[in-house]
């Protein structure tokens, strides 16, 4: 399944400022893995080492949010945009 | 200096006094160091504990659920992320600039906490606007870059 994952600003530097990324892949797991293959080291500011989405990230498919389907293993279609984004957040006391 | 029209600096004030005593936050968008558009964003504190709690942002002994007498989702934005994912894509499509964020300090001065510089961190050098409603008669909104920890103000112009 040919898909585009589109990379967020902070994450451009290890895509040569590239703003989407087209991969072969059939889950989420393995878009990201294509995707560090290119990119070595973006998949460790995604993941934890153990495949699980970090928690200040959210990873996108069609503009849902991988936590509310089957998290990595949620499973791609030819077409699918991957979205990613860290968290914003922040607080006012300390 | 960040440039900002009349119209929205007086949209993100609106949006910190709606949200009160829970903060407002939001995303900016422009042209180089013209803001052109605010797009709030629905603030889910509450959905994230774990999140602050990893990070020792949530002060011991303070209760996180929403409702609880005291509780610290007051005092902590975490911007809903399909919601911020979709602005950021509209921000995108619109031929627009995501210059950065806003939030507001219901209680506190418009100055970046703890909190705030650490979580800056995810995106750097992006512009991170603070609205105090310390005084709720006087709305101060200031605007600040984050760089390897450092916090570096952005004068405000207003323009009318």
């Amino acid at each position: 399944m040919a898909v585009t994952i589109l990379i967020p600003a902070p994450l451009r530097r290890f895509t040569g400022e590239r703003a989407s990324v087209e991969v072969e892949a059939s889950t989420v797991a393995e878009a990201l893995a294509k995707l560090d293959q290119l990119y070595p080291g973006i998949r460790e500011r995604i993941c934890e080492p153990d495949g699980r989405i970090r928690r200040f990230v959210s990873v996108f498919v069609n503009g849902k949010d991988v936590r509310s389907l089957q998290g990595v293993e949620t499973p791609l279609q030819d077409g699918d945009e991957v979205g990613i984004i860290p968290a914003m957040a922040g607080g006012q006391w300390s | 200096m960040v440039l900002i029209p009349r119209a929205q600096y007086e949209a993100i004030i609106a949006h910190a006094r709606r949200e009160a005593p829970r903060e407002a936050c939001g995303l900016v968008a422009g042209h180089g160091e013209r803001i052109e558009r605010v797009y709030p964003v629905a603030n889910r504190a509450e959905l994230a504990v774990e999140f602050f709690a990893e990070r020792g942002l949530i002060p011991p002994g303070r209760d996180y659920r929403p409702e609880a007498p005291g509780s610290i989702a007051v005092e902590r934005f975490f911007m809903d992320p399909e919601e911020q994912f979709r602005v950021l894509r509209e921000i995108e499509a619109s031929g627009l600039e995501h210059l950065g964020s806003y939030h507001s300090h219901p209680a506190t001065e418009a100055y970046p906490s703890r909190t705030d510089v650490e979580l800056a961190a995810f995106w750097p050098g992006m512009l991170l606007m603070i609205c105090s409603l310390a005084d709720p008669a006087r709305p101060v909104l200031r605007a600040f870059r984050v760089v390897d920890g450092q916090v570096q103000e952005e004068p405000v112009v207003v323009e009318d």
